[in-house]
């Protein structure tokens, strides 16, 4: 056993974590700069621009390298977005953590005020958060394309004058609106009006002006110097819209005080969100949510609002709609120019000439299809089944052959293949060669090998079973009302890449929508596929929660603005008062916290500040890392002399104007989109950021079992370690 | 032709201890479990240094389980604290740093080992004594009829692992739960024979703390898949549920077939033989109008198709942790054959539903008579959720232990510091005979009750890890931190906040001193009726019989340890 003790000097881990951190900064925003990674020994490269496939990509063999792709990959696994920002602020705050070292600042001083500081921070951006309610009502007004029977009441809504509208438009600019729009895919609703927010000063002072009823308890908003945080009003009035759905929404001003503000016609979706993402309402248009939450990747997330509309189109034949995350797929297509790039209901596949001839027969007919959940080969058996290894078989035929048992195999399925009227195969896992030669033979496509969501979505729409084995095929198993097609593109033709043909397979019922995604240049495939899934899972998580920030950095910005009060309340609090809310109330350290909590608040501030101005930095419109601290410091000051930050973060957000950072990327003015981020990946990235730098923080020891130890004693590196 | 090579004599070590291996050794282990003591203790990586699973821990069992010890007598060390640990979960580092500290002090007086270990001994007796008497300054009684104790218990064992990553919030929580589950645990009725409850723990990774819970009864994943097929339920009568609950494999293969060659004729399946049985029992179950068949193992996807078109619900792969609950909650006995299922064996449930939670999906299973429950744990990741599994169990069974003694020892260092004063105390006290019956002198016990109360206050001192100094007081002998480097002649109360367990504070006009100086002895006064006992604050609590268990190891342990005069160790 060997053994490390990591923190002689300074400490050893914080600074492997910074400095693994660091190689992700240009990563950070909207504007990326692609890396290229190249294996020294194999000349191999890989083309990656985000941080989880950055850090799959390198060697991670020490300990905190390890932590920190297991912390990254784990974000990745449940939020899809959020890793650089976890990446960065790692790196960040280690250091800023190694800083409060060098002022001798306690370690578990460290670990309580950060941790409490974080905590205190994600309750105060609370009242910041927007309801997605809110934020697409403006697009009520906008006249859609899709779903006809929806346009009645909209107009009627629209001719009621003084209350057309939620979103808080001056009367100019609602004539513009009310010009049919035509092209609201490419032009974002949000365009000409400024999104209605719970908390939103500007917006209300707008509003007395427009009609004289009173509005609501005006309590929304932190009052100017109340120590104490007034967010639970905000958050709770947040809360209770998202309780009741409206299905149209009238004006709020003539509500009553007190009422909700949305709820005039109540649909039967009363209770909470009963499936993911549950967004029960009829008419409505996520363009502009969408774009707000794409970040800079519009073709992405064009693709996955076209996605939304494809199962809203289904959903308007059956009733209630889901934005169903788990009935999306992705078919690559590189070669392919990016214009090709589409969304197409179904599922669509690559499939060999062969099996394009097959296709080419099945076309334009019903056809009957069976799910396979399985591999479909004789020797393939269920998991679980142990072979036994001592039975012998004997025969008394000699002519009998051990390989006549694979062709007797093969008759038997295409026996039932055939009398089950089957055309249509979908298959987990791996095909036996021969079976899917003589299926081609016999007009049967077998599609090999589809995930297993495909094959329950099939199931589903279908109502048929899936089987592990043939043997098990009867009525319940064999669907029917599926259909077969070449994939076309806009022009109706067909397409041939690289000896593959797409297909798509479609079926009565099913909901299944596949992204098709195409690039020219193959090694970006991979980049365009992560960020359309990073695109819909921001929509997703989006209306999961129900809410989202404003984003822009407005909620960093909050953060810093909280932590400077905090701190200069710490250091005007007396040193006989320790704050109650420290972890270990009998120590010493509650004494000396105040003495210390200033340094560790600044430490922690210090994270989002390089945040902020980095990601400032990145998108170009800051020259250097200072100017663009400069002009924090600047909206700081700003927001302290307004007296309540929260209200002048939202002003300012609203005015859309290049407060903090623009993730637009719109050169021309007018074309400026709102931008929101996600309420969960947000302050669950810092979190787990925080986590990792506070465990390695708290971590003085590495002890390695194991063979490992000899390596170790006999190189050159031995003197670091005590072996035992 | 085999090669014959002589045997290598063995080798004889004598005076281990003396040797400077052995005792650099012991420092470097002693040096690990002191620094992971405590909630502010340091965390360490466990790793093999080749890409393997990164560790990060402070608690003893993962520690210990995890150091490869090759030394004999450090051997002797971990084995004992190890089986320390395998009764009863908690007070493992405090037994791995009495026990080191007690070698280190003991080694230093340089007395013969026998009279060390007899006085030893007899301290111990002194200690265990005076835990168990009434007179006790140092624990209080457990109060069942509020949970407020027993929340500060399970707080302690939580606050106290700080690889958990646990804010204030969601310790709390986490308490609450462990609590919650517990008490679901206890019987109703309490008849002569008391067995507890089962709590089973839930594994949910990569989520946040705050959405672990609580459900009666037991929850079981299932895939989204299996959800929709499942439901509705059709059942016998609207109350009960039938159920049946194999413990053998029912994946239709030969796994048992026994030694030897089976030889079968071609044209034979032994498989199709299998699925027949399979079959046939299937059709046994839906005679027996069974609407619930839970496998331990693989059930066969005909068998299961076959049973679900018969609307009778399987779950197969529940594992065998899942099996001693199953079996106590439904009163199915489980079915470990074929053929010949005996309707006896059939279990019954009260209800069945589905819960979603988090993203994944289970089916609950209601029983009758609820002692069984599900904890559903999250943590943000598989390291975290690992350590926090651990202490809910140690939580767990510290409540456990306490149901049996319904005691608690102060913690935060205060037991150790007021039973080191007792001990320097009774030492001056002791009367003659007593010496007289362990053969010593005066002199030579008081200096080994010395090194045995050093002993304990380091233990205590091994709580401070941010250089802080130690002091105790004279009346109640608590323990007690303050920033170092403080003048000598300032108010000792303005310094100090409360002692260690949150019993005493800095109004009481306590006289203090730094720990380990040289002090007048006193006897230790109980504080257990001041008024803070009976406050809302939390104390921090330490399991009575754990901590009674760990002295009694560590102490054993270090006679056996001081005991050692020849290591033989067998080189071939």
């Amino acid at each position: 056993m060997a053994f490390r003790n990591v923190n002689r000097r300074c400490h050893m881990g914080l600074q492997q974590l910074s400095s693994l951190a660091s190689i992700g900064r240009t990563l950070l925003g909207p504007v990326k700069s692609y890396k290229f990674i190249v294996d020294v020994n194999t000349s191999e490269s890989v083309l990656t621009c985000s941080a989880v496939r950055l850090l799959e990509s390198l060697d991670l063999t020490s300990a905190v390298g390890q932590l920190l792709n297991e912390t990254i990959q784990a974000q990745n696994k449940d939020y899809k977005t959020g890793m650089t920002t976890l990446l960065f602020l790692v790196g960040a705050w280690s250091s800023a953590v190694l800083e409060c070292l060098q002022q001798n600042v306690p370690f578990s001083l460290i670990v309580s005020v950060m941790s409490e500081g974080l905590n205190s921070c994600s309750e105060k951006i609370q009242c910041l958060q927007l309801s997605v309610d809110d934020l697409y009502k403006g697009s009520d007004s906008v006249p859609m394309h899709f779903g006809s029977s929806s346009l009645g009441p909209q107009i009627i809504e629209n001719k009621t004058p003084g209350i057309e509208s939620n979103s808080f438009l001056n009367p100019l600019v609602h004539i513009l609106k009310e010009v049919p729009v035509s092209k609201e895919e490419s032009v974002p609703e949000g365009l000409h009006s400024h999104q209605a927010s719970p908390c939103d000063p500007h917006n209300r002072y707008l509003n007395s002006h427009l009609c004289t009823a009173d509005y609501r308890t005006p309590s929304l908003v932190e009052p100017v110097g109340n120590k104490t945080m007034p967010v639970l009003p905000g958050s709770s009035l947040i809360a209770s819209s998202c309780n009741k759905r409206t299905r149209l929404t009238h004006s709020r001003y003539f509500n009553t005080p007190g009422k909700s503000h949305c709820s005039l016609q109540v649909d039967n979706f009363g209770g909470p969100p009963t499936g993911p993402a549950a967004c029960p309402y009829e008419f409505n248009d996520f363009g502009q949510l969408a774009m707000a939450l794409s970040h800079g990747n519009q073709s992405s997330m064009k693709l996955v609002h076209d996605i939304v509309r494809c199962q809203q189109q289904v959903a308007d034949h059956t009733g209630s709609f889901q934005f169903n995350i788990a009935e999306v797929l992705t078919c690559c297509l590189p070669g392919l120019a990016e214009h090709y790039s589409c969304v197409c209901p179904g599922y669509i596949t690559l499939v060999s000439p062969e099996k394009a001839t097959v296709t080419k027969k099945l076309q334009d007919r019903p056809l009957q299809i069976l799910l396979v959940d399985g591999d479909l080969t004789e020797k393939y058996r269920h998991l679980g089944f142990n072979r036994p290894s001592n039975v012998r078989i004997i025969s008394e035929n000699v002519g009998l052959q051990e390989s006549n048992s694979e062709s007797l195999w093969i008759n038997y399925v295409l026996d039932i293949l055939i009398q089950a009227k089957v055309n249509l195969v979908l298959v987990k896992g791996n095909v036996c060669e021969s079976l899917m030669e003589r299926c081609i033979l016999n007009n049967i496509l077998i599609i090999n090998p589809v995930t297993h969501n495909v094959l329950l979505a099939f199931g589903k729409g279908t109502g048929i079973q899936l089987v592990t084995y043939l043997s098990q095929v009867n009525s319940h198993c064999v669907g029917s009302g599926v259909w077969v097609d070449f994939w076309r593109t806009g022009d109706l033709s067909t397409m041939e890449l690289d000896n593959k043909v797409p297909i798509s397979i479609k079926a009565e019922g099913i909901h299944l929508v596949t992204a098709v995604l195409s690039s020219t240049v193959t090694s970006k495939m991979q980049v365009i596929e992560d960020r359309f899934w990073t695109c819909a899972y921001r929509l997703h998580h989006a209306l999961t929660d129900q809410k989202v920030f404003p984003g822009g950095g407005a909620v960093e910005l909050l953060c810093l603005s909280h932590l400077k009060k905090l701190e200069e309340q710490s250091l005007k609090q007396a040193d006989d008062k320790p704050s109650g809310d420290f972890y270990m109330s009998s120590c010493w350290l509650t004494k000396s916290f105040t003495q210390y909590k200033p340094v560790v608040l600044k430490a922690l501030a210090s994270g989002w500040h390089q945040y902020l101005s980095r990601v400032m930095c990145n998108t170009a419109h800051y020259a250097s890392e200072f100017e663009a601290s400069t002009s924090i410091e600047h909206h700081l000051k700003k927001a302290a002399d307004c007296g309540s930050p929260s209200a002048y973060i939202l002003k300012e957000f609203n005015k859309g104007d290049k407060v903090m950072v623009d993730f637009g990327l719109l050169t021309k003015r007018e074309e400026a989109v709102k931008v929101y981020d996600n309420v969960t990946p947000k302050v669950e990235a810092w979190r787990r950021a925080l986590d990792l730098v506070l465990l390695v923080l708290q971590t003085d020891a590495e002890i390695i079992t194991g063979p490992k130890r000899n390596q170790l004693l006999n190189s050159h590196g031995s003197s670091e370690f005590i072996f035992l | 032709m085999s090669r014959i090579e002589a045997k290598k004599p063995s080798l004889c070590t004598n005076e281990p201890l003396t040797k400077e291996r052995v005792s650099f050794s012991l420092s470097v282990l002693s040096g690990i479990v002191k620094s992971c003591y405590g909630p502010t203790g340091r965390l360490k990586q466990l790793h093999n240094g080749m890409g393997g699973y990164v560790r990060t821990t402070s608690q003893s069992s993962a520690l210990l389980g995890g150091l490869s010890i090759t030394h004999p007598v450090l051997k002797v060390l971990t084995a004992s604290v190890q089986n320390h640990i395998s009764r009863f979960s908690d007070c493992g580092l405090f037994t791995a740093i009495l026990c080191c500290s007690l070698v280190e002090n003991f080694q230093r007086i340089n007395f013969a080992a026998c009279t060390v270990t007899k006085i030893s001994r007899h301290l111990l007796s002194l200690c265990t004594d005076y835990l168990k008497s009434e007179a006790c300054g140092c624990r209080i009684s457990v109060d069942f009829d509020s949970i407020k104790t027993l929340l500060s218990l399970v707080h302690s064992v939580l606050a106290s692992k700080p690889a958990c990553m646990l804010n204030k919030t969601e310790a709390n929580h986490l308490s609450t739960l462990v609590l919650k589950a517990f008490l679901l645990t206890i019987p109703h009725t309490v008849e002569t024979n008391v067995v507890l409850g089962k709590c089973v723990i839930v594994p949910v990774k990569d989520k946040r703390v705050m959405d672990s819970t609580v459900f009666p009864g037991l929850l079981i994943e299932i895939p989204e898949s299996q959800l929709a097929r499942t439901f509705p339920v059709i059942r016998v009568s609207s109350s009960t549920i039938k159920m049946a609950l194999f413990c053998i494999s029912l994946s239709g293969d030969l796994s048992n077939i026994g030694e030897g060659t089976v030889i079968v004729h071609h044209g034979i399946s032994l498989e199709v033989a299998v699925l027949d049985q399979l079959l046939n029992l299937g059709k046994q179950l839906i005679n027996d109008q069974v609407d619930l068949v839970v496998c331990q193992k693989v059930i066969h996807p005909s068998l299961k198709q076959y049973l679900e078109e018969h609307r009778v619900i399987t779950i197969d792969r529940v594992g065998v942790s899942m099996m001693e609950p199953l079996s106590q909650m439904t009163g199915s006995q489980p079915i470990a054959a074929l053929h010949s299922v005996s309707p006896t064996c059939y279990g019954s449930l009260k209800d069945l539903r589905t819960e979603s939670f988090v993203s994944k999906n289970f089916l609950h299973l209601i029983p009758n008579d609820t002692l069984v429950c599900s904890l559903i744990l999250c943590n943000r990741n598989e390291m975290a959720w690992d350590e926090l599994k651990l202490a809910c169990q140690t939580a767990e069974h510290v409540l456990q232990l306490t149901i049996k003694q319904p005691l608690a020892l102060l913690g935060g260092g205060c037991t150790e510091t007021h039973l080191a004063s007792y001990i320097r105390h009774k030492s001056f006290t002791l009367p003659a005979s007593v010496l007289k019956a362990i053969d010593c002198s005066r002199t030579q016990y008081q200096l080994v009750a010395d090194a045995f109360s050093r002993s304990l206050e380091c233990v205590a001192c091994c709580l401070e890890h941010d250089d802080g100094e130690i002091l105790t007081d004279m009346v109640y002998g608590h323990f007690w931190s303050v920033q170092s480097g403080f003048p000598s002649d300032c108010n000792w109360s303005d310094l100090v906040l409360k002692c260690g367990c949150g019993i005493c504070s800095n109004q009481q006009n306590l006289n203090w001193t730094v720990l380990q100086s040289q002090c007048i002895p006193f006897t230790p006064q109980s504080c257990s009726n001041e008024p803070s006992v009976n406050s809302t604050d939390h104390l921090v609590l330490d399991c009575f019989t754990a901590k009674c268990s760990g002295l009694q190891v560590a102490v054993e342990t270090t006679n056996l340890i001081l005991d050692l005069s020849y290591i033989v160790e067998d080189q071939n």
